[in-house]
């Protein structure tokens, strides 16, 4: 059974802002939201960290109950989507949502406006459907990880990727706690 | 590796019909309400959902394709539907960047297709821009730069640019000069560069990165120093963490705070401009720890005892005075450098773009000899080069000094041997012998221009605005080719405006209209003509590790736009030289460069050999770079060069005399004309078994004849006794050619600089004529003493990239995602400064200079500190605080404008050659 997660180490990313533009690109999202925004922490002052922020796919996720039209599902295989046929934009999701995922656009097609847009794993682009009215369902690939400048954003089934987050994490023991 | 986890996806869009997926959904929704965890009815596999699929399947390709930004090399691929470029996806297994990519590399597609393109030729008549044919557009051209040629004579066109071009387009840009006439052709190495190719090549033999990105993994120290490659290079930082998790130091000097220096273990800033004294400080607490590897300074390098005594007075209190840096903040970086090996050295603009640019790698160079890193895997010179194929442009030497392959024009020795190549080569018709070759050019008081070094980018205005007897050409410039070139990186801006106002005619050839469209103020005389992008055309590129890489087709040209092997092969064609240029693919001028270029080994990357590589990509090891079995088994990726022959690896780490030469071992160069002072030098600079035969003269040790070498019979024979063909050398410490005024580097005072009384101790060199133009040293240092500079421009100004922005920006400036993340230029001030003149966080602010001033936001931040600011370099389309927007073509207005820095930046030059010294300028800040 997998479970999608992401895994985000604070001591590789430089914000190069890759996960950005391979988001927008891979999702048509519009100018004034990102699924995935990068944060700096202490910025110029020693200790500087850039953190990525999009939907973590909670496995009890607030914004799920939340919502009062029961537009967002949580897959079998951890992915929290949306259907924005369903969303009235009341921004109720991003009230429950602890990392302030969900985003509602100025821009864009007409009607989407004000409906809410978040991170779905690239399984459901910013318009979800085509030209020809058909729902878009894509294979889980997370383009933010799969372009990560530094391998600082993994995505994918969490035992793989803390797997090998659990690798580099060593090494860093070995060097800092045990001096070898 | 962390890449494997994304290889377990397919990439295939599946669509289904709404029914289904609102049924999906709704369960699922009903799931996680009832609190549940999740018992969607989604299945395992979507292959389910694909008989619902409603609309056509897309015709979709997938290419594979280098990126055309930076020269770290990223692989990607590109997803074309329809024929339209659609999306890209990660290269996952690409040796170098793993499927990884900073926001440029991901949004060439966005870049690609920006409605903002030029799409057809243009020109402005009477104040307006007008559409015109190709037919007319060359015509218009070629017959103007004809005209010149009759009258006024070749050197009064100057040609420049092309450093994304491939390998090819950059050899034919050079021979396309030579066969015009002129060696007035130079490209934006010049001001990125030049100082290290000068410092490198004159202490090791070759001017390039003496490793490849893969091997910093094996580094056990990492010094940045003058690079911010977090921004810069993104992805040359995946493998500095690669090594810092395997317990690898990280240690910045800076004059800012950057994000390379937030992920570092130690940070020292230091003032800009004073780079020598603080390697020097180094050094000297090296060799007082005797950390020194006397084995290794002892066999492999000449010269160290000028070393010894050059810097026993650059004690770490003293080095304090001159840097700004705590004494024992110099001890303790000397200590992790010295200690964790093999270390490197890392720089980019930081340490290349200063008055004393070229010492200042001449220093980092020797650093790394006295600790014996020259040669190791992740030890040694790291400088990493900006654009995406700058280092094969310089090897193709798209350099008004160089032919392609560093063959100096000076000498007719290096015309007679292109001669002989375009008259040999199989992939064009056209013959010429050397005295045809030399009579295309002018003459100057009796004397051939044919062997006379042209101008370079940085001064290359001066021949339009000096008088005609001050330039060392018979005739000013008269028209400017500005090829792929952005002229908002070239400092002196202002002069540079009014040269391209006086000039008869300026032909930009380029994807987009360009800010150089836009920048100067003509009615007309100004042709744009669409260039094709990088993505819409192929050819090899050079990483800045020496590897070349194929970059593939993407897509067809868009619009009206021709690839630039057309433009060349149609320009020729109407200027009389069109059999010179008649190859029927792009692989042909690859063979005719694998023919002539030779004093670096470019015999092995043949383009069938380039192409087997990228079949076979993921047989080759990310760890080191070297092909495990298969097709490739042995080579190394992207046979860096020196690469010999057609049987030879490629050499990934330059001067490492441990490997043989055919796994990819080589040595320091043996061909030094032996310095006056020392006629016998002898052993000291050949080492090994090659007896000094001399060349008649008697004074050059080179036993191989390898630089020309039309058969290739010569590396056979230096291959075969185990040598590198450029024989076994020594690194030299000092500098046999005794032109230079430093053969070891010393500590100068920037032109500008914020300490007179540091000028009267260090000052910098005589005024000098060279590159056809008087250049100010001494007499411009002291008029910015004499005009008290240092307390009416109080604040140091230095500049640097920014990550979401490339070069002068043209593609990136051009795309809403990265102006989405980079809208705005802006001025870094420490707040203290901010809060002094009254100025919050994203004010406008005039920042101002001697030369002029610009007008952009502030953004206060702890990352510069009180005495110093930095601008971004990649701005332009506004000047001194005016919006040129309305100057451009209507479709072509960039997304995103902003002042340049280079016009206030410093006029100071590298005193070897002509690089702009835009590290280091005095400025004020006030309130806009
Ligand atoms: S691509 Fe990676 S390194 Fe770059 S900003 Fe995103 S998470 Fe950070
Ligand atoms: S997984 Fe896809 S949708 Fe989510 S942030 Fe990454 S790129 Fe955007
Ligand atoms: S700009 Fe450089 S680091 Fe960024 S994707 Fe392109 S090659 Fe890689």
């Amino acid at each position: 059974m997998v479970n999608y997660k992401f895994v985000h180490d604070k001591e590789r990313c430089i914000r190069c802002g890759g996960c950005f533009a391979a988001c927008k690109q891979q999702n048509g999202v519009p100018e004034d939201i990102s699924r995935i925004n990068i944060v700096t922490i202490d910025e110029g002052k020693s200790g500087e960290r850039h953190i990525t922020m999009t939907c973590m796919h909670c496995n009890d996720p607030p914004c799920v109950r939340a919502c009062p039209v029961k537009g967002i599902s949580k897959r079998e295989d951890g992915i929290v989507i949306n259907d924005k046929d369903k969303c009235i934009g009341c921004e109720y999701c991003s009230w429950a949502c602890p990392f302030g995922a969900p985003k509602y656009p100025d821009t864009g097609p007409a009607e989407l406006r004000g409906i809410m847009d978040k991170c779905t794993f690239c399984v459901i682009p910013y318009e979800q459907t085509d030209e020809y009215g058909t729902s878009i369902l894509r294979a889980p690939n997370p383009k933010c990880a799969g372009f990560c400048a530094t391998k600082a954003r993994l995505g994918g089934d969490a035992s793989e990727i803390t797997a090998t987050y659990n690798e580099r994490v060593a090494g860093r023991l070995v060097e800092r706690q045990i001096g070898v | 590796m962390a890449t494997k986890t994304n290889s377990i996806f397919g990439g295939s869009d599946i669509k289904l019909s709404r029914r289904t997926f609102t049924k999906l959904t709704a369960l699922g929704t009903a799931a996680a309400l009832s609190g549940i965890n999740s018992v969607s009815a989604y299945p395992e596999g979507l292959e389910l959902f694909e008989e619902v699929t409603a609309a056509p399947a897309a015709a979709t390709n997938k290419v594979k394709s280098i990126c055309s930004f930076c020269s770290v090399g990223c692989g990607y691929t590109g997803v074309v539907e329809d024929g339209v470029w659609t999306k890209m996806e990660p290269w996952e297994d690409h040796p170098i960047n793993l499927g990884g990519m900073c926001s440029k590399g991901t949004a060439l597609a966005n870049v690609t297709n920006s409605p903002r393109r030029l799409r057809y030729p243009m020109e402005k008549v009477g104040g307006t821009w007008r559409k015109i044919s190709w037919d007319a557009a060359l015509d218009k051209v070629a017959n103007k730069l004809n005209e010149i040629r009759d009258t006024d004579g070749p050197d009064s066109v100057f040609f420049c640019g092309l450093v994304h071009g491939s390998n090819e387009e950059a050899y034919m840009f050079r021979k396309f000069a030579m066969l015009f006439g002129t060696n007035n052709i130079d490209h934006q190495a010049r001001i990125c560069h030049s100082t290290t190719v000068a410092g490198l090549l004159n202490t090791f033999g070759h001017g390039a990165m003496t490793n490849t990105v893969i091997a910093m993994q094996h580094a056990k120290c990492h010094f940045f120093f003058g690079s911010n490659a977090a921004e810069a290079h993104p992805v040359f930082m995946q493998k500095v963490f690669v090594a810092k998790e395997r317990g690898a130091k990280i240690v910045v000097a800076d004059p800012r705070f950057t994000r390379t220096a937030a992920m570092a273990d130690k940070f020292v800033r230091f003032r800009p401009g004073s780079d020598i004294a603080f390697l020097y400080g180094l050094i000297n607490v090296i060799l007082e720890n005797g950390w020194e590897d006397t084995e290794y300074v002892e066999n492999r390098t000449y010269g160290f005892e000028y070393v010894k005594e050059a810097v026993k007075d650059y004690t770490p209190e003293v080095v304090e005075r001159i840097t700004w840096v705590p004494a024992d903040d110099i001890r303790e970086v000397a200590s992790i450098i010295a200690l964790n090996k093999p270390s490197n050295i890392i720089w980019s603009m930081g340490a290349t773009q200063h008055s004393v640019g070229s010492q200042i790698i001449r220093a980092s160079a020797i650093l790394q000899c006295i600790l014996g890193n020259q040669g190791e895997w992740g030890g040694g010179c790291v400088p990493i080069r900006g654009h995406c194929n700058v280092q094969g442009v310089t090897d193709m030497c798209v350099l008004s000094h160089f032919l392609p392959g560093y063959y100096g024009v000076t000498s007719e020795g290096s015309w007679d041997w292109y001669a002989k190549c375009f008259s040999d080569t199989p992939s064009t018709s056209g013959k010429i012998t050397f005295d045809e070759l030399k009579a295309r050019f002018d003459t100057l008081n009796g004397e051939s221009m044919m062997t006379k070094i042209g101008f370079a980018v940085s001064r290359w205005y001066e021949g339009v605005l000096k008088p005609e007897a001050e330039i060392d050409q018979p005739h000013n410039i008269k028209a400017v080719v500005l090829w792929g070139e952005a002229t908002s990186s070239v400092t002196e801006m202002k002069r540079e405006k009014e040269a391209m106002e006086k000039v008869d005619l300026v032909v930009i050839v380029d994807p987009f209209p360009t800010s150089a469209s836009a920048m100067p103020d003509r009615s007309d005389g100004i042709i744009l003509l669409p260039a094709a992008t990088r993505q819409e055309n192929s050819g090899s590129v050079t990483t800045t590790g020496r590897e070349w890489q194929w970059r593939d087709t993407i897509i067809p040209p868009l619009y009206e736009s021709k690839t630039d092997m057309w433009i060349f092969q149609e320009l020729a064609k109407k200027l009389g030289f069109g059999d010179h240029f008649d190859y029927n693919s792009i692989e042909d001028v690859t063979r005719e460069i694998n023919l002539a270029v030779r004093p670096i080994g470019c015999q092995g990357q043949t383009p069938e050999r380039m192409k087997r590589q990228k079949e076979n990509y993921h047989t080759f090891d990310p760890w080191d770079g070297r092909a495990k079995g298969g097709p490739c088994d042995g080579e190394y990726w992207g046979l860096p060069w020196p690469c010999w022959t057609t049987d030879h690896p490629g050499t990934p780490i330059l001067y490492n005399d441990k490997a043989p030469v055919m796994e990819g071992g080589h040595d320091f160069r043996a061909k030094w004309k032996y310095p006056d002072d020392e006629p016998n030098a002898g052993e000291e600079i050949v080492r090994g078994n090659l007896p000094p035969t001399g060349d008649g003269s008697g004074t050059i040790h080179w036993t191989y004849n390898y630089a020309k070498d039309p058969t290739g019979e010569v590396n056979e024979q230096a291959l075969a006794e185990g040598n590198p063909p450029t024989g076994r050398g020594r690194a030299m410490l000092r500098v046999a050619n005794t032109k230079w005024v430093d053969r070891v580097p010393k500590h100068r005072e920037p032109i500008e600089s914020p300490e007179p009384d540091l000028v009267a101790t260090y000052p910098t060199y005589e005024d000098k004529k060279f590159y056809r133009v008087m250049t100010e040293f001494k007499t411009e240092q002291q008029r910015s003493i004499a005009e008290n500079r240092h307390v009416n421009y109080p604040i140091v100004l230095t500049s640097g990239r920014q990550v979401e922005h490339h070069g002068g920006s043209a593609q990136t400036r051009n795309s809403d995602y990265l102006v989405q993340l980079q809208p705005e230029m802006y001025v870094e001030i420490n707040p203290k400064v901010a809060n002094d003149i009254g100025v919050k966080h994203w004010d406008f602010v005039w920042v101002k200079s001697a030369r002029g001033q610009c007008k952009v936001r502030a953004y206060v931040t702890e990352r510069v500190n009180e005495k110093t600011a930095f601008m971004p370099y990649h701005w332009a389309g506004v000047f001194e605080g005016q919006d040129y927007k309305d100057r451009y073509p209507t479709d072509g207005v960039e997304l995103a404008r902003g002042d340049s820095v280079n016009i206030i930046a410093s006029p100071g030059y590298d005193e070897q050659t002509q690089m702009q010294e835009t590290k280091v300028a005095l400025c004020k800040i006030e309130k806009a």
